[in-house]
Formats: structure tokens, sequence, C-alpha cells
């Protein structure tokens, strides 16, 4: 099983820097892990990602059962290999895929019932198979099935049942994988459900943490779906205070900034999302005085590079934003824009990497606190802090107002540059 | 500046040679025969920056200005700092030399008639007019290492009648020598050679560049005596030549041997020790016969580019070790359901590739984000055939980068290989027919990726399985 350190912890809130060790090395949290959904981060070759110091990227399992497919992983010997990338890796259990992207499916106690892209024959995906699948691709950390009901259900009486049914699965994945003598290389993690209810999330962590001997790691999933912010984080906080200190947390499918931050302020370690590295591929480009939208006209002639101070190598290399918007402005020219929207995912997913590293750093520092309030400052500073933040902070002893006199806004804040601004 | 030498004295045949660009405190030099590499919208298409270092092939590049036109004044003339246009598009001044030309040679399509004091251009945001003036203006603005004098090439429909060649030589020559006037900066010119497919025509265009000026034509270019003195080289542009030869009613015309008697016709009175550029030539057979017959020093590489774009992986070598079997297609079509489960480099006949996916290096730098990061370095794993295969059908851009890296490097070793022999002293011509006997200049691989690219292209997405399976049942 993986190697699991606690190096430090925040005083004041419940953010902390471990460090995961696993079978393709060690990985510091907490940490943002890119999406490569088909093997592949968009446009970026590994050798790339690995240069931006990504040691945890993640591969979507129902993706590659269907292409490649298993049995070109396993003659690869496994989706490292396949792709090229030797750090670590991990992948879902391809059943949310499976409800968002198959028509017809059915989720029965046996497994997911779905038309098979391959066939079209009704085919299950049960809990042993989702296991076996991820044991071809070789992830290092794999995650188990569960039952995913949309965030914003309203039927509770659906929503304790997929709870209920995923505690089941998990002992179903459990003992599939003990049996496989995978356990030495490959890690299972548990994913809470329980969609927007305490009380069913309560439950589900009270259930799941009397199977930890038998996971590496919990996720608390079910959650991104569009629901209120401010019952987000409430969620989140629920589940992560009572999870064991000694097991990784990983909050499925948060990306922006300020979600992050919140989550690790609350004691999350792990997260994913394709919104860094979709968003570039639309010409938007993360900095910490928000979003560049890189298609705006007032970036036609503007020679600085996206952020000065950011490391990654298209800053570094004094990439401006008017070459950029020259080559993003085009839909036509399609292969020429992808070689600079790689450009762009490039930024995107080094400036996630520094706001997790910066995280550590300041955990390490004792100064988590005060790097909040600034990373927060300079990033709404100009909009008002989003209310759902300030609430969400302020319950880890955090007070974003404290001397502030930037207003705060509800609803989800989240902070965009849109075409509207034209200047 | 730039200086270019050749070891051959005689005008026509192979000839190695090396093309040096002197800047203060460095040097950038480029053995040829050898490629330059084709750009669109100022990138060399699917390559990141990063990369662009990462791949020894990328020397001499070249840089068709037409896109910067949308805006006015175009964006890399208004670039601060030295080496406005290197800096601006991300090259190394210290690595790569770039030649500037206000169109792209490779856009074969139609363009409205050019005037008498101005050429249209296709910008990605419509046609615009662009005048001798304003492109000297541009060209000094972004201080380009090589830049290709306006040449009046028509793009409307051909055949074109003797008075519009006439006229195309008469304006290619007038904006030449507007571009030699006395200016502040030296620039380095190629002149594109005029003259279409009328041999006689190319004659009087060579001519017009040597004859000797007298008064105020003689004035206007001072301290040259004539046009050719103020000239780096000459650009053979192969695109118009095709065009105009593809409409002219002679069908029993032999295409190759009317292109090089035309390469030859322009250079029979020129001097032959300056340097000679072909663009688009489609093929290593095409480059060799160029090579062969005439002379030609730097061809563009945009084919072998184009064929990475298509998801094809190039698979040759010059000279041909032994001729072995049937004829071997250039290169392999990746898309093919065969490479699902090859799990092999991208080449059999340069097992050594070193390019950035046969031989991929670890990045000497990664970004620690926090101080108690640790980096291992892990030596990466060639790419393979298999991988690209499924990158191609899942329609991952990677797949183009990790091919035009090695079709680049591909290409370049080829080079090495031309020069190696002609310097070698064996017969060029006799290794020419072994290669010719080798590989076929059919290029079925390149088609039929064409093909199974536009497949995927319009196949991808949602629901795709569904579609396909729809598809195989309907075929049944």
């Amino acid at each position: 099983m993986a190697h699991f350190e606690l190096l430090a912890r925040c005083p004041t809130t419940r953010a902390r820097v471990t460090r995961i060790t696993l079978a393709h090395g060690a990985t510091m949290l907490p940490t943002f892990m890119p999406v490569a959904t088909q093997a592949a981060i968009k446009g970026l070759t590994p050798q790339q990602v690995e240069s931006l110091g990504v040691t945890l990227i993640l591969n979507n399992t129902y993706h590659l059962n269907l292409r490649p497919g298993i049995k070109v992983l396993s003659e690869a010997g496994g989706a490292h290999k396949f792709q090229g990338w030797n750090r670590n890796l991990l992948t879902d259990s391809g059943g949310f895929q499976l409800v968002s992207l198959s028509k017809f499916t059915t989720i029965t106690e046996e497994g997911a019932l779905f038309e098979s892209p391959f066939t079209g024959e009704p085919t299950m995906l049960t809990p042993e198979e989702s296991i076996s699948i991820q044991h071809a691709i070789g992830a290092d950390i794999i995650m188990q099935l569960d039952d995913v009901v949309p965030s914003l259900t309203q039927d509770r009486a659906r929503v304790e049942e997929a709870m209920e049914r995923s505690v089941r699965w998990l002992d179903r994945c459990i003992t599939h994988h003990n049996l496989s003598g995978k356990r030495a290389t490959q890690n299972l993690f548990a994913i809470v459900q329980g969609g927007l209810d305490l009380e069913l999330r309560d439950r589900c962590v009270t259930h799941m943490i009397q199977r930890k001997n038998d996971v590496a790691g919990f996720a608390i999933g079910g959650l991104s779906g569009g629901e209120e912010k401010d019952v987000f984080w409430r969620v989140v906080k629920q589940c992560t205070d009572k999870l064991p200190e000694d097991r990784p947390r990983y909050c499925m499918g948060i990306g922006f900034a300020e979600d992050l931050l919140v989550c690790v302020a609350l004691g999350v370690d792990m997260a994913d999302c394709v919104f860094p590295t979709r968003t570039a591929r639309f010409g938007v480009a993360l900095t910490h005085n928000g979003p560049l939208n890189l298609r705006l006209a007032k970036y036609a002639s503007d020679f600085e590079a996206i952020d000065s101070s950011c490391p990654c190598p298209t800053c570094v290399k004094g990439t401006s934003r008017a070459m950029l918007h020259h080559i993003i402005g085009r839909e036509t020219a399609a292969a020429q824009g992808r070689s600079l929207l790689a450009s762009v995912t490039i930024h995107n997913i080094v400036f996630q990497a520094r706001i997790m590293g910066d995280a550590r750093d300041a955990i390490m520092d004792g100064t988590f606190p005060d790097y909040l309030r600034t990373f927060f400052s300079n990033y709404f500073g100009d909009v008002g802090y989003p209310e759902w933040c300030v609430n969400a902070l302020r319950s880890v002893n955090v007070d974003l107002l404290e001397g502030s006199d930037i207003k705060v806004v509800s609803g989800k804040g989240a902070k965009w540059e849109y075409s509207s601004t034209v200047t | 500046m730039i200086s270019f030498s050749v070891a051959s004295s005689s005008r026509f045949g192979p000839r190695t040679g090396n093309l040096t660009l002197r800047r203060p405190g460095t040097s950038v030099s480029i053995n040829t025969p050898g490629l330059m590499v084709a750009t669109s919208r100022g990138v060399v298409s699917h390559l990141g920056r990063d990369q662009y270092e990462r791949t020894p092939a990328l020397r001499v590049v070249q840089v068709p200005f037409e896109s910067f036109l949308e805006n006015s004044p175009p964006t890399p003339t208004l670039q601060p700092g030295p080496n406005p246009l290197h800096t601006f598009l991300g090259f190394n001044p210290n690595q790569h030399l770039l030649s500037l030309t206000l169109r792209d040679p490779a856009d074969r399509r139609e363009t409205p008639a050019n005037g008498h004091d101005y050429i249209s251009v296709s910008t990605g945001r419509g046609m615009k007019k662009i005048t001798p003036d304003q492109w000297r203006a541009h060209v000094h603005a972004c201080a380009p290492d090589l830049v290709v004098a306006l040449p009046d090439i028509p793009w409307t429909l051909p055949p074109f009648s003797q008075k519009r060649t006439t006229k195309s030589i008469e304006r290619t020559a007038a904006w030449l020598a507007h571009m030699l006037a006395p200016a502040p900066q030296p620039l380095n010119i190629l002149v594109h050679m005029a003259g279409g497919i009328a041999e006689p025509a190319r004659r009087a265009f060579t001519d017009s560049l040597t004859e000797t000026l007298h008064g105020k034509e003689a004035e206007s270019v001072r301290p040259h005596k004539c046009l050719d003195d103020g000239v780096s080289g000459y650009v053979f542009d192969l695109v118009p030549l095709r065009r105009a030869l593809d409409a002219s009613p002679d069908a029993s015309r032999n295409d190759q041997q009317e292109t090089v008697a035309l390469l030859k016709a322009s250079l029979t009175s020129a001097p032959s020790t300056k340097l000679r550029v072909a663009n688009s030539a489609g093929s290593p057979h095409e480059i060799l016969r160029l090579v062969r017959d005439v002379g030609v020093d730097i061809f563009d590489s945009k084919w072998a580019q184009d064929a990475a774009h298509l998801g094809v992986a190039l698979d040759f070598t010059f000279p041909v070790s032994s001729v072995t079997g049937n004829q071997r297609d250039l290169g392999h079509n990746l898309f093919r359901t065969q490479y699902a489960h090859d799990f092999s480099l991208f080449a059999d006949s340069a097992p050594a590739c070193p390019c950035g996916a046969c031989a991929p290096v670890a990045s000497p730098t990664v970004i620690a984000h926090s101080a108690h990061d640790v980096h291992t370095p892990i030596a990466p794993t060639p790419y393979t055939r298999a991988y690209v295969h499924h990158l191609l059908h899942t329609h991952e851009m990677s797949a183009h980068a990790l091919l035009v890296m090695h079709n680049l490097e591909v290409l370049d070793a080829f080079f090495a290989g031309v020069r190696g022999v002609i310097d070698g002293g064996s017969s060029f011509g006799d290794e020419v027919d072994r290669f010719v006997a080798q590989y076929s200049e059919a290029q079925a691989a390149i088609d039929e990726a064409r093909t199974m690219w536009d497949v995927v292209n319009v196949a991808r997405g949602k629901g795709r399985m569904a579609r396909e399976r729809a598809d195989a049942v309907a075929d049944d």
C-alpha cells in the first residue's frame, strides 16, 4: 500500500502537508491533478507535463476501455508504458462517464447496465469488472465503482439508496482488489456519496471508515454538479472533519482556484478537474489576478507575458499576450492555434501547481491564513469576495474580511473575463 | 550579414555549401543542401515553443507575413527590443535564422489580381493590398535575417498571357530595386525568379537583374552596379509553376523535366555562387532531382510537416543501404489498424532517429512548486506507433507534435545523407536512381492518411462508436 506521511499541519485551519509515495514515486499533497482523459493531456507530451513539476495525473477508465482498449494496454504493459508517463497515475472507476455519456444506463444492485459502445448490446459494468479494468490499466491509485446521482437530485430516497449501494459496492471492490494480488502496486480509494444531505454523508463516512484498513484513501464524490457553493463547502467540511487523519482525502471534480484553496483549508489533499486545460483551449489563461481571456481585442498589442513571475516555459520564454491573441483569434487556423493553445495549457497547469505548491510552503511555514488572505485579495479584490468563500474560511478560523474593505458578493462569485468587457 | 559559400564551381549539378549568418556576438551556420522549416501564422504548426529548441532540424525558418496584416499596424512591427521578429515568434537568435516572405508560398488558392503598385494578400480576415512601400517598412520594423523582395506572381486563373508575364518581370524587378534603395539597416535580400513557365521570360528576368544600371536607376540602388549585386540568393516557388503547367494544353509535357528546365533558364546567366531556395518540393524524389540537375541549396520542409499533420511517420533514408524487395512507401500511415498493436519505433530504416519522439530526453529542468518538492529524474521511453495510432484516433493533438519532430529529423538526416554522397565523390546520380528504385514517389501512405484524417475529424465526438457501428451495418 501507499506510504502516507503527515509533514505539517496548519495550526489555524484544517489544512495539512502530506506526502504520498506510490509505485511511481512521491507526490506532495495538497496537489491538483491534471486530467489526461485519453492518455494524453491535450496537446502536450508526457515529457512536457513532467517538466512542469507534475507528478500525478488522471486517466479516464471509461475512455481508455473504449480506446485503445484493455488488450492493447495489457500488451503495452499498462497505461504508464503505453503513454510514456513514468510518474503517478490515478484512474476513475468509469462509472461517472457511464452515467454522463452513455444512453440507457440503468443501475441495478449487480452493477451499471448500459448499451455497449462496442456492440450495442446491453452490458453490465460491475464493481469487480471496474476494478479488473483498472488493474489492466495499472494506475497507482484506482477508484471504487460508486452509484453516482446528480448532486441536484431531489429524491432523497434515491440519494440514500445510491449512498448505501456505494458502500456495498466498496465491499465488493475491496474483496476483488484484495484477491487480485495488486495491492502492493495499486491503491484503492473509497468514494463518499450522500448527495447534499449532511446526514447521509455522515452515515456514508461512518460506514466507509470502518473499511479503512482496506482502502488507501477517501474521495468525496457526487459534488460539482451545479449545487449551491454554500452547500458544496458544507458537504466537503462534513466529510473532511470526520475522515481519518492517516489517509489522503480527494475532492473530485474541482479546479477553480478559489474552490481549491477553500478545500485545502477544509482539509482536502487532492483534486482534479478538466477546467484549467479545457479553458486554455478557449484561450483563457489563469493568473493570480483572475483569468485573462486572450481572445479579447485589448490583448492584440500587449507584449507582456501572461504573468512575468510565472516559471512556466510559456512565460519564461516571454510569449506575449499579443502573439497568443494572434493565434487564438482564428478558428480557421486550427493546427497553428493548437500549438499555441498548448502554450496556454502549459501555463494553466503550472498555475494550478503553483497555487497548491505555494499553499504547501505556507502550511509548512505556518503562514497559510496569510497566504489565503493575500491570494483572495489579489484574485477577487476588484470584484469582491464570493460570500461562500468568506463563510467557508470563517468555519476554519480565517476571516477574509478582517482589516479589508473588499466587498462581498453573493452567488457563485466565480471570476471571469467576459467578452462584454472588450475595451 | 549573410555569407554563402559553395564547394562546386560548375553552374548546374549537385553541390554542397554553407550559409552563415553573423550577428553581434554569435553566428548561425547551416550546411546545404538543407531544409527550411515552414510556419503558418508565425508558428511551426503543432510544435510548442518549448519544443522548438528540442528540434535540432529547426535552424532556418520561413515566416509568411500575410496573416499579421489583419491588424494595422501589424503586431510584429510593434514588438520592442532587439530581434523583434525572433522575440515575437519565440525563436532564438542564436539558433534560428528567419526568412520573411509576404505570402505563404504553399498557398495555391486563387487571389484577386495584383496591381501596378500593389499585390493582393490573404490575411485570414479577407484580402488586402500591400504596396512595396508598406512591405519595405514592415520588413525594416521586423528585422528578419533574410527577406524575399516583393514578387509579382499572378494568382488569378492561369494560363497567363505574354503581356501579363512581361508585367510580372517588370514589377518584380522594380520592386526589388525599391527594396535595394539605401536604408539605415542593411538587409539580406532574396529575389523570386520571375517569368512563369516561359523560358525566354525567365532568361529576360535574370538579364534585368544582371544588366548594369545607369543614371537615375543606378542612383536609386547605390552602391550596387546592378540589381543582382544587392541580392543574396534566388527563390523558386514551385506552386505557381505547377499551377501554370497544369493549365497548359500540352499533354505530352514532362513536368519534372520542364521544372528543371525553367529553373535552369533563370540561372543560366546568373552568378552561380549565390544561394538557391526552392519552396514546396513535393517529395524527396523531387528534392533529389533539383539537387542533381539544378543544384538547389535549400528546400522548405512543408511536405514533411504536412505528412505529420495527416498522421504519417516518415521512414526513409538517403543513400539507400541496399535496394531490397518491393518499392517501399516513404512512411507509415499510423491511422491504419495494423499499428494499434505495434509497439515499435516510428521508423524501421532509421533505428537511431534522434527526434523528440524516438529518443525523448527528460527535461533538464523540472519546475519545483514548493520547498519540499523532490524530483528524481527517470529516463523517458520512446513513443510507439501504437500510442500515436491511439492519439490519432482520439484526435489528440500531441500525435502531430510527435510526428512533426520526427518527420523534420528524418528529412534533416536525408539532407545530411545528400551532402555526404556529394562530398564523398561517388556518383550522386547513381544514388538517386537507387533511392527512386527503393521508394515509391506515389505517396500512397499520405493519400490514405488524408482520407482517414477526414474520417476521424468527421466522426469524433459523443456517440462516435455507435455511428461507426451503424455505418458498418450499412456497409454489410
